[in-house]
């Protein structure tokens, strides 16, 4: 696969909130095809780089771009439509509506082009992810496990260039953590999108990843290969010691 | 086939219902007159249920629509603007009268839905209520001040245009609630009720949602607000720019199951029943009555009467 092409780059991103400096300076890229995962211990400013490049927070300085474009400020909307689709930590999903239903707004409003083929799309996407049996379920009636694919695939739908997945693994099973890997391991393969990727599960992150980066205190300490980063000593002073490759 | 159905269901009971004022005399009997109305009731329900049940935009402001359909009605009417022999069930007028508190709704739905979430929205469309009353009231000349626009009620004949009008807009108000809940557009409201975050993440462009919302249900508060003027022929802000006109549609919505299209109806039928039966029975502490009926509704059907035997939906 080659990396050559920048798809998403951060440049020097730096945000506080009320004098709390959040993320200081930090800088990131993704490559077309690639998948990224971004680790760093809890209030490490995961969650709020996310945000920033979703356009849900304004960064105090620095810009994202979007293949070589600035896309900082952009209405969150406008993002989708312009390829860039995520998932929440906590899961964001439409729950009186249909599993169907929550990927069809995906595939109606976040795709550039509308929503000509929306439903094929939709449904797409939900095979992609192996619920298309769960269609005409209420998202209420459905597990965390299901739910959280149900946003997978809604964010599938909108047919984007990149995604962002929030702690897609918090809070499921050894088995759904395992079919959720299958998942966005398939994506990428089928859909050739670009994956960045927030996660405690680090050695999945570990096994999966192309490449892997790790903020600290809002501030970027290692960005590299896996085994690079298992090796790096500050990123393992960050989670305290520990060996990042016990097994 | 299956959406056939409740549309089959619809247009024959509006047809039936239509049918009423030949078999009861219309100037005698209190079924028309209730009739009325219920449809006037279900008109703002509606309204209210677009903006508040399904995009989940609790506005308080359905009087001050209703209030600004009446009073354009009024002042072209009274001005004679178009030169026109007869303004009495105008189509135009009527229209026109559906537009303005578009406008208005623009107006003020921009800035307050941009900004405002929740609580705040509802407390902002209640000013506005509120400043247009005042601006009513000190209107002078314009507005008629407290007494208002008289119209001259000499043209009144009979209460026949008065039940069918009302019934078609409450029909209309239905099928547009029906139509858009069900399209693409229903997607979107639903979607921003549920999470704002997520739907705009999602590509839903949601001010743009939220407006449209808010403005169709100001248009169909205007048209009501018209036909009551035909009915009052006295267009003051003691009759139309009172809470009653926000609270009642507000009421019968949640009692009757907000967020659905045959709840707001059923509420309306059933609210409009109980103040008319209490207040013909128990005159002077007829509210009491109604209030105990609204708290037993609640208690034991929180989601309205419609999720009896639609749970969850």
């Amino acid at each position: 696969m080659s990396h050559s092409d920048t798809l998403l780059r951060v440049d020097k991103i730096s945000i506080s909130f009320g004098g709390l400096a959040v993320l200081t300076d930090v800088n990131l890229k993704v490559d077309e095809g690639e998948l990224v995962g971004l680790i760093g211990p809890n209030g490490a400013g995961k969650s709020t780089l996310f945000n920033v490049i979703s356009s849900i927070y304004k960064p105090d300085t620095g810009d994202v771009f979007l293949k070589g474009k600035k896309i900082t400020g952009i209405a969150p909307h406008k993002l989708c439509r312009m390829g860039i689709s995520r998932t929440y930590q906590l899961v964001k999903t439409f729950n009186k509506m249909t599993a169907l239903e929550n990927v069809m707004v995906g595939a109606i409003y976040g795709h550039k082009h509308g929503g000509s083929d929306a439903k094929t799309r939709a449904i797409d996407a939900m095979s992609l992810v192996g619920i298309e049996d769960k269609q005409n379920i209420l998202v209420s009636h459905l597990t965390l496990s299901d739910r959280r694919l149900v946003e997978v695939a809604r964010s599938l739908a909108s047919s984007p260039l990149v995604t962002l997945l929030d702690e897609p693994m918090a809070g499921l099973n050894v088995s759904e953590i395992k079919t959720l890997l299958t998942v966005i391991k398939r994506a990428r393969e089928e859909r050739k999108i670009s994956i960045l990727w927030v996660e405690h599960k680090v050695d999945a992150i570990f096994r999966t990843c192309d490449r892997v980066a790790v903020l600290n205190y809002g501030a970027k300490i290692a960005d590299g290969k896996p085994e690079e980063i298992a090796k790096d000593s500050k990123v393992i002073e960050a989670y305290l010691g520990e060996s990042l490759t016990r097994n | 086939m299956k959406n056939l159905k409740p549309i089959t269901s619809v247009v024959l009971a509006t047809l039936l219902l239509g049918l009423i004022p030949f078999v009861s005399d219309s100037e005698k009997s209190y079924l028309v007159y209730f009739l009325f109305l219920t449809f006037c009731h279900i008109v703002l329900t509606q309204g209210w249920n677009l903006v508040a049940g399904y995009t989940g935009q609790v506005s308080l402001g359905t009087h001050a629509f209703f209030a600004l359909g009446a009073y354009t009605t009024a002042m072209i009417w009274r001005a004679d603007l178009f030169s026109w022999e007869n303004y009495y069930f105008d189509p135009v007028t009527m229209i026109l009268s559906g537009l303005v508190p578009v406008i208005f709704a623009l107006a003020i739905g921009i800035p307050l839905l941009s900004k405002l979430h929740g609580d705040y929205f509802a407390l902002g469309t209640l000013g506005f209520g509120e400043i247009l009353k005042v601006v009513c009231i000190k209107g002078g000349q314009f507005t008629g001040g407290p007494i208002g626009i008289m119209l001259p009620s000499s043209v009144y004949t009979t209460m026949r245009p008065h039940y069918w009008t009302a019934l078609f807009l409450a029909f209309l108000a239905t099928g547009v609630v029906y139509f858009m809940t069900k399209s693409r557009v229903g997607l979107a409201l639903v979607a921003i009720s549920e999470d704002e975050t997520a739907a705009s993440s999602s590509g839903i462009y949601i001010l743009k949602y939220k407006v449209l919302a808010f403005a169709i249900s100001a248009f169909l508060s205007g048209l009501c607000g018209s036909l009551y003027a035909y009915y009052l022929f006295q267009v003051s802000p003691e009759g139309f720019l009172i809470l009653r006109w926000t609270l009642y549609p507000v009421l019968m919505c949640v009692i009757g199951g907000s967020g659905t299209v045959v709840g707001p109806i059923l509420g309306s039928l059933l609210m409009t029943a109980v103040f008319t039966v209490t207040s013909i029975y128990l005159p002077g502490i007829h509210p009491i009555f109604s209030g105990i009926i609204i708290i037993l509704v609640m208690l034991f059907m929180p989601n309205g009467i419609i999720r009896l035997w639609k749970k969850g939906v």
